[in-house]
């Protein structure tokens, strides 16, 4: 079963009442916030609707939240190698 | 338009002309390779850019009887363990650049790029947790590793396996204290807000170039 991740790149600000209704019933409140619905003519359909204010991929499972932020966060790009002598001490 | 371009033509070869066969040279050519090498794309084609993989820069031929050609291959060593996912460029160029002796690498921590050397002071902009002072940390994200005549690039990143870059924590340092003032239109009161970050100072203690013979897998 595959899924619709639905991001919206731009606010509904100053639209008509009834797509931000669209937005809201796809759970999408602000700008690049990330969501995830099954494939389904009801979903693509509220997708159509608001075509141009989402961006779209298909995927094959949903991810949590945590993995759609670990997806944005840059990797830290250090490890601690050797600790130091006198332990922990001033941490 | 013509004729500003002219002028930049003229300008640019104007340094060349006027190479003095004196002392000078050696500085004069420092300069001029390392702002070609800053300037000048790199000669090969992105495509060949694979991912995890890297380009090497041969040295820039602009002043030729100048610098001497980096060191003859001496440390070439049969490389039985590249790996098939580097570029095979890395088994000719890499030695070469091992053999040219200090290094300047741009490491990523935290997705931000800084540009160091061995020895160097490294005051990062934020207070890392979880490091006391004399912790020694791996840094294992660069992009660029090069010396004077070599610079080997990564996209993003260059493999991990090709160099070695360790730093010490030092310590913490804290900025002076800063004040700001909030204050409402029409009312005599002003309320201060303190503020003073601390930053974690690294000293960049090692950054070495890994040979391929003996390369950690």
């Amino acid at each position: 079963m595959s899924y619709f991740r639905i991001t919206l790149h731009r606010s509904a600000i100053g639209l008509p009442e009834r797509t931000r209704g669209v937005l809201a019933a796809l759970g999408l409140r602000k700008r690049s916030q990330t969501v995830f619905h099954p494939v389904h003519p009801q979903f693509a359909g509220m997708i159509m609707k608001v075509k141009e204010l989402v961006r779209v991929e298909e995927v094959d499972r949903p991810l949590s939240k945590k993995e759609v932020k670990a997806e944005r966060t840059p990797e830290p790009g250090f490890y601690v190698e050797r600790p130091a002598e006198g332990g922990r001490v001033g941490l | 338009m013509s004729r500003s371009l002219l002028r930049s033509v003229l300008e640019l070869r104007t340094p060349v002309s006027r190479l003095s066969p004196t002392p000078l040279l050696p500085i004069r050519a420092r300069l001029m390779h390392q702002t070609s090498q800053i300037i000048e794309p790199s000669p090969v084609a992105p495509e060949s850019i694979i991912n995890n993989t890297a380009v090497k820069q041969p040295p820039q031929q602009t002043s030729t009887s100048t610098t001497p050609p980096p060191s003859n291959p001496v440390h070439q060593q049969p490389s039985p363990l590249s790996p098939a996912s580097l570029d095979p460029s890395i088994g000719t160029l890499l030695p070469l650049l091992a053999a040219q002796p200090a290094h300047y690498i741009t490491i990523h921590i935290h997705g931000r790029p800084y540009l160091v050397t061995a020895g160097d002071q490294l005051r990062l902009p934020f207070k890392m947790p979880g490091v006391v002072p004399g912790d020694v940390l791996r840094l294992n994200r660069a992009s660029t590793l090069g010396s004077r005549d070599f610079t080997l690039r990564g996209a993003p990143y260059v493999d991990e396996r090709l160099f070695e870059c360790r730093a010490v924590v030092l310590g913490t340092e804290a900025e002076p204290m800063r004040v700001m003032i909030k204050k409402k239109r029409r009312c005599r009161r002003k309320r201060h807000v303190f503020s003073k970050h601390k930053y974690t100072v690294l000293r960049i203690s090692e950054v070495k170039v890994a040979k391929l013979g003996e390369m950690e897998v």
